[in-house]
């Protein structure tokens, strides 16, 4: 049995600690470029304390149907990005999933598909969901690729959704089912 | 004046749209929820049996922290002016001009007789010409064809399929997402 599941090889899963969370969003809301690759909201930096307001209203009354989690880089344990399983519906064995590495420095380097490697793991092996969700913005082409790698399959696109730079871009929806994952693992169900 | 200006565009060929009080919904709501068929075909989550008296306070409390990116309506039939659903556009992205809708008809003995899909072409007109968005987008699940026929006879195109999303009555069962966008309704206006 694997004990040390929110551990790979690049990065660790740790808790959102409010202060080290607070420091990482205000520091990347300041580049447009990760909220653009991120959310559909109009860009716009968060203030330390508009982010310890969030997190401690979270911490206070937290959803049972939310996983949240930072990611440490175990080179140097800075924390680079966040990663979450929401809106899980229990009854149906399904979530969603996102993620962000905050800085243009440690995008490329594999820490973003190391923590989705672990929380793949985290959802079909702790938390026993049977599919796993997402959806990505079109030109998002980087994590696309990281999501076809890691066995995500593309399920449709929604068209022309967003307006960004006087052009409508697609939302890709993709999943990936238990199944799918036990084999493209070598895991026995 | 430009013709259109004088319609009202509340109101269709078999319904028209209205705002109800939080005890006249939360009496419709709490009767049609006792039918699981129905909500199963509305929604992901379990099926549940409120109150009349907690559905009204939801209703109370939503009226509270009413936000514009939320536009709700309920469904009166023209005639006997029967209460018989509701019909809404949520989580209005007003950058993008995009939004979601849902629609649900609350007792069997309406459905299948056009209503949802006036319905839904009100509240299209209602979405490109009153509040110009853009895009409308839908889920639907796969098991609820006669919704899927609504759709498609209302412009609504298929554009994708989240496979084996729920789990019903030990059957995994597709998340269908479709969407239309103001110039394919305009062209179908015409």
């Amino acid at each position: 049995m694997k004990t040390e599941m929110l551990r790979g090889d690049l990065v660790q899963l740790v808790a959102v600690d409010k202060d080290s969370a607070a420091d990482g969003f205000n520091r990347w809301s300041r580049d447009s470029g990760y909220l653009r690759l991120l959310d559909a909201r109009p860009s716009r930096p968060s203030s330390v304390k508009a982010v310890i307001e969030w997190i401690e209203k979270d911490l206070e009354n937290p959803p049972s149907d939310l996983y949240w989690f930072l990611i440490k880089k175990l080179e140097d344990n800075r924390i680079i990005g966040d990663i979450s399983l929401d809106g899980i519906m229990w009854q149906h064995g399904e979530s969603f999933v996102g993620i962000g590495i905050g800085e243009r420095k440690n995008w490329d380097h594999g820490f973003g598909t190391d923590a989705m490697r672990i929380i793949l793991h985290y959802a079909f092996r702790e938390l026993n969901l049977y599919r796993i969700s997402l959806n990505v913005f079109a030109y998002n082409q980087r994590a696309i690729r990281t999501y076809e790698k890691l066995g995500f399959q593309h399920e449709g696109f929604q068209r022309g959704v967003l307006s960004r730079e006087a052009s409508r871009w697609d939302i890709h929806y993709m999943g990936i089912l238990r199944p799918d994952w036990l084999k493209l693992t070598n895991q026995q169900a | 004046m430009h013709a259109d200006m004088g319609r009202n565009i509340l109101q269709g060929k078999l319904v028209r749209l209205t705002a109800e009080q939080p005890e006249v919904m939360a009496k419709a709501v709490s009767r049609w929820n006792r039918d699981s068929e129905y909500t199963r075909l509305l929604d992901t989550v379990q099926a549940e049996l409120w109150s009349k008296t907690k559905m009204q306070k939801w209703y109370e409390d939503d009226l509270e922290s009413e936000s514009i990116d939320d536009q709700f309506f309920n469904i009166r039939i023209l005639g006997d002016d029967r209460l018989i659903g509701f019909i809404g556009l949520s989580d209005i992205r007003w950058g993008h001009g995009e939004a979601w809708v849902g629609i649900g008809i609350g007792d069997r003995v309406y459905w299948g007789k056009g209503y949802g899909t006036d319905a839904m072409q009100v509240l299209l007109r209602y979405a490109f010409t009153e509040l110009n968005l853009y895009r409308i987008s839908l889920g639907v699940f796969e098991y609820n064809q006669r919704a899927i026929r609504s759709y498609e006879k209302a412009g609504f195109t298929l554009e994708g399929r989240e496979r084996g999303l729920l789990n019903r009555d030990g059957s995994r069962a597709d998340g269908l997402l479709m969407g239309i966008l103001r110039p394919e309704w305009e062209r179908r206006d015409k």
